[in-house]
């Protein structure tokens, strides 16, 4: 298992977010997790970014104790992830954006920027370089020098992804993917999810709402209620289980 | 090596000055003046890293002015004596002013440290109220110290003010070579610090701390070193204040009290908050407004009517003005006059950018 969860369990004051919760994501996979609004799904993912330590449990990551991780050591070890609110540098350029993920790659150090050695000018120019090619992967090469705030909705969460993607992560969480998405944006999204796992040797780890790109991206899928397990499965599996009918897939969801 | 020709050039210039500038600007009080605004700018540039770049709003950096001043003063002192007494000389500058400068940037720097830490739990007004107590604490601990014991503390003659060694007056070494010199090279660090890697990143940080952290970014690490560059940089400035050539040779607890801050606050929002073409036009600005305003006062008219008025109080005519600027300023440009960005004067920048945009 490339991360591997053990009766992790979090309260925040007298609120369980989440309790005994045990799973493991196999490298490679696109794994779904789901559940009603509550359910601890971004709790977990704060976890497994090092933005809160569980109170009990474990979560590992190849290994290595993630709960002893501070972010920054978490994403240098190969978790990158996007937020449920889009969080991007808004001051920042759309290039520049991605340019702080290629920080940790980055070789030089700052005495060589302000002497501004001939190794600063050529890493300078590698690294963006590299970012423009991934933006060129997110379509978003047009508006590298453009503003981050500037940007329609749509195109912010695809820059927070293509963010993340800069740190060449071995496991990418995305928080809610295709909010505010419609119909045929959230077909492109999940085609989009494959082809990155795909290309760059990803395991993906998603939060959403949206079955319809749960189920036609997910390979796995884990349930959670009120803070706890309920379901684990293959999407069939997971559509057809009566207790993720009642608590969270209800009449409404087409199935 | 385009930059190194131009820094030559830049050496040269600020070396004849050194020289020339008496003749060529025969009156002392402008000669101080010019002096002055490169000081200030070294202020600004210093404080832009930290309320401009990191968005840590700091409002203590007089006393990291105050540190470096006083610190560059004794060294200075010392030095002088240490090296014969006698006559300030060029080449006795050239031991003098860096040693004086460096031991300012370093003491400066490592109250840096210390007020830094803080910041890592406390934001906006708590960390402002932090900052403002650090320099007050500063300037009334060198100011209440008794001028009768005997202690180092009191050697710093209170609030009358450091004389140099033996009251004999500060040798006021740093001429206008090293004055311009020192800006200059202000002004390259600050514009390449702030285009570096470290740049983007507490640029970053400001934005969006979690998101930065997700990305790599230390957040412990970026913010207590933006503190410590941000205070070493007070510190040369302060120093430069304290044995700037055509200044007093005293240095005064008082010229570090809340006033110094908030004028630095002010040249760096009026130019622009993170903008290092900013934080230069920001001090120019002030820095002669308070030269304008003063010769304002000294007019007929204005004396006309203090005569006629006995409580009308002058420097509170400065304030207004600048209450005014700002205000009007804050309500046509919120973001400064330049937000965050920058007058790029070398087009080589602009190649740059369009090629690896083409690319």
């Amino acid at each position: 298992m490339l991360l591997d969860l053990r009766g992790v369990s979090k309260k925040f004051g007298g609120l369980r977010a989440i309790h005994d919760v045990s799973f493991g994501v196999a490298k490679g996979r696109i794994f779904g997790l789901i559940g009603p609004n509550g359910a601890g799904k971004t709790t977990l993912f704060n976890v497994v970014s090092g933005v809160v330590s569980p109170d009990a449990g474990e979560a590992r990551f190849e290994g290595a104790d993630l709960g002893a991780m501070k972010p920054a050591e978490i994403a240098a070890i190969g978790i990158a992830r996007t937020f449920q609110n889009v969080r991007l540098f808004s001051e920042l350029t759309v290039v520049e954006n991605l340019l702080v993920a290629s920080e940790l790659g980055r070789k030089t150090r700052t005495m060589a920027a302000l002497l501004r050695t001939r190794a600063h000018h050529a890493e300078e120019e590698s690294l963006r370089k590299n970012a423009l090619e991934m933006l060129r992967v997110f379509e978003l090469e047009k508006l590298a020098e453009a503003k981050a705030t500037s940007l329609a909705y749509g195109n912010q969460r695809r820059l927070e992804i293509a963010r993340a993607m800069m740190l060449r992560p071995k496991l990418l969480l995305l928080d809610e993917p295709a909010a505010g998405m419609n119909t045929k944006e959230g077909e492109e999204l999940t085609t989009q999810i494959r082809w990155l796992r795909d290309t760059f040797d990803l395991t993906v780890m998603l939060v959403e709402h949206n079955m319809r790109v749960v189920m036609a991206s997910c390979e796995e899928v884990h349930v959670l209620d009120h803070g706890e397990t309920i379901a684990h499965g293959t999407p069939a599996e997971i559509r057809n289980d009566a207790r993720v009918i009642a608590s969270y897939l209800g009449t409404s969801a087409e199935a | 090596m385009k930059s190194a020709r131009g820094l030559l050039v830049a050496l040269a210039i600020a070396l004849l000055a050194d020289f020339t500038l008496d003749r060529v600007i025969p009156d002392s009080s402008v000669r101080q003046l010019a002096m002055l605004a490169c000081c200030n700018m070294v202020v600004a540039l210093s404080l832009n890293v930290i309320n401009g770049m990191a968005g840590q709003f700091s409002i203590g950096h007089a006393g990291f002015l105050a540190l470096g001043a006083y610190v560059a003063a004794i060294v200075a002192s010392h030095v002088h004596l240490a090296l014969g007494g006698g006559d300030v000389t060029f080449a006795r500058s050239l031991i003098v002013v860096p040693a004086s400068l460096a031991l300012a940037a370093l003491v400066a720097g490592a109250f840096g440290f210390l007020v830094g830490l803080p910041s890592l739990r406390l934001r906006g007004d708590y960390l402002a109220i932090v900052t403002l107590g650090f320099a007050e604490i500063v300037r009334l601990v060198i100011a209440t110290a008794r001028a009768g014991d005997q202690t180092w503390l009191a050697k710093l003659g209170g609030q009358t003010g450091y004389a140099g060694a033996e009251d004999a007056g500060i040798p006021l070494y740093a001429g206008p070579f090293w004055i311009i010199g020192i800006t200059v090279l202000a002004i390259v660090v600050a514009w390449r610090l702030k285009m570096s890697g470290w740049g983007r990143s507490i640029r970053a940080l400001r934005e969006d701390e979690i998101a930065a952290a997700a990305v790599g970014v230390d957040p412990t690490r970026a913010k207590v070193t933006a503190f410590v560059v941000s205070a070493a940089g007070g510190g040369i400035a302060g120093g430069m204040l304290a044995i700037m050539r055509d200044g007093t040779p005293i240095v005064q607890p008082d010229s570090f009290g809340f006033q110094a801050t908030f004028d630095a606050v002010t040249m760096v929002i009026l130019g622009g908050s993170g903008s290092v073409s900013g934080a230069v036009v920001g001090s120019l600005i002030i820095t002669l407004s308070v030269k304008a305003i003063e010769l304002l006062q000294a007019t007929d008219a204005v004396q006309a009517l203090k005569a006629s008025y006995e409580s009308l109080d002058l420097n509170a005519l400065r304030m207004m003005i600048y209450a005014a600027l700002l205000v009007t300023l804050m309500i046509l440009r919120p973001d400064g006059i330049f937000g965050e960005r920058e007058i790029r004067l070398f087009s080589r920048a602009k190649r740059d950018r369009a090629d690896s945009t083409r690319a």
